[in-house]
């Protein structure tokens, strides 16, 4: 190409719409937002009603979250980038690679995950760290003997690994 | 979509044709934005692993982002709502100066685009702003024992706020996450608001006027979408998860 900003051929007569097809694309475009608004609106109060009711943390509010965020996306790339709008195999070149490797990105992570240790069973430097964290919280510190114990909680981890 | 125009193979790419019936410099802002949004994925990928292990003591995002510009009393969430309104409806003023660039409507796609830097400019200085409240930190604070090396004992501190050392609300891996994929994903907002305004100022010059389509607005529009593409994913997982 010689030129950084090269034309595509007939770009004008492809491209360059009246009025009324203005029209009916903006009122595409208005609806796609307000889906989009209504989603992130009930993702939010979902999202801060949830420790109330104990929610958080539940496997078909994650999935729910996910769910609603891919619709999401998806609004944004077929419709604002008007992808929806180009050649099958383009639509193909760019989604089929993505797809590919953030699906083998996800599978590889939950694989290795499982080698990491379930949920809580962290390495020894981790457990040491969290205790101290949740015995602060609890308050269960202050006496002159509590930093004594700290440091035999720490031998204590460190002889459990050990064997 | 109009694609009645007769194909003229001679004036396509030095090929000889367009393959996919899009411009070159479109299809490769794609195959950046493919690229990009890889190393995206791939920090989220991370982000979710972390957080999984970490699930016992991972800070609740609606503990940690309470603040509300102006008002005293705590609103969680209600913040980054804002911003994620500000950044849907920057994207939709950006889609909507596509379209009159479509139209060769050049007053429509300044005015547009004007809103679009606008709301991008609005977003990143939330973005600041938001950060600001995270390294400042509560009033309380947290307690975390320090070795003394004087008396050879741990001693306790109070500390506020976040750094990429510690977190006063949780794992210094949130703080580090967060840091980092904010960061990067706040530096591409703030690459595009300059991009925009250098396309915003070609506007005006009538660039495109005389060039006789508004293509470089689809380029960039494209560019800025994906930016708010890449938030939705990072509104979920840090705040919504």
């Amino acid at each position: 190409m010689s030129e950084f900003h090269d034309d595509y051929p007939h770009y004008e007569t492809m491209s360059n719409h009246d009025e009324a097809y203005g029209k009916k694309a903006r009122r595409t475009l208005w609806n796609v937002f307000w889906i989009m608004l209504i989603i992130t609106i009930f993702e939010l109060i979902i999202g801060s009603m949830a420790p109330g009711h104990g929610w958080t943390g539940a496997l078909w509010l994650k999935v729910l979250f996910i769910g609603l965020t891919v619709v999401k996306a998806a609004a944004i790339v077929l419709w604002f980038m008007h992808l929806g709008h180009e050649t099958k195999f383009f639509k193909y070149i760019i989604l089929l690679p993505y797809i590919t490797f953030i699906l083998y990105a996800i599978f590889i992570i939950l694989v290795e995950g499982i080698y990491s240790g379930a949920p809580g069973n962290f390495t020894r430097v981790d457990k040491i760290f969290i205790e101290q964290q949740q015995k602060l919280k609890s308050g269960h510190h202050g006496a002159a003997g509590a930093h004594e114990k700290e440091g035999a909680h720490s031998e204590e981890h460190a002889t459990e690994t050990h064997h | 979509m109009a694609h009645t125009a007769e194909f003229d193979a001679k004036a396509a790419w030095d090929g000889g044709q367009s393959p996919f019936r899009v411009s070159y410099g479109k299809m490769m802002m794609w195959f950046f934005l493919v690229s990009d949004a890889l190393t995206f994925g791939g920090l989220l990928v991370s982000y979710g692993f972390i957080r999984h292990k970490y699930s016992d003591v991972w800070p609740k995002a609606e503990n940690v982002f309470t603040h509300f510009p102006f008002i005293e009393q705590h609103l969680p969430l209600a913040y980054v709502g804002l911003m994620t309104f500000i950044l849907i409806m920057s994207s939709v003023t950006m889609v909507l100066a596509v379209e009159a660039g479509h139209r060769m409507d050049r007053r429509g796609v300044t005015v547009w685009m004007f809103w679009t830097i606008v709301g991008g400019a609005l977003f990143v200085g939330s973005q600041a702003w938001e950060w600001y409240h995270f390294i400042v930190g509560t009033h309380e604070g947290a307690v975390r024992n320090v070795w003394d090396m004087a008396t050879k004992t741990y001693v306790q501190e109070t500390y506020h706020g976040a750094t990429m050392a510690v977190n006063e609300y949780g794992v210094p891996q949130f703080a580090n996450y967060f840091f980092f994929i904010t960061g990067f994903h706040g530096f591409h907002v703030f690459s595009g608001v300059i991009i925009n305004l250098t396309i915003f100022l070609n506007v005006l010059k009538g660039t495109y006027e005389k060039r006789g389509h508004y293509e470089m607005i689809e380029k960039v529009g494209l560019y800025w979408h994906f930016v708010d593409l890449v938030w939705v994913f990072v509104f979920t997982f840090f705040y919504l998860l």
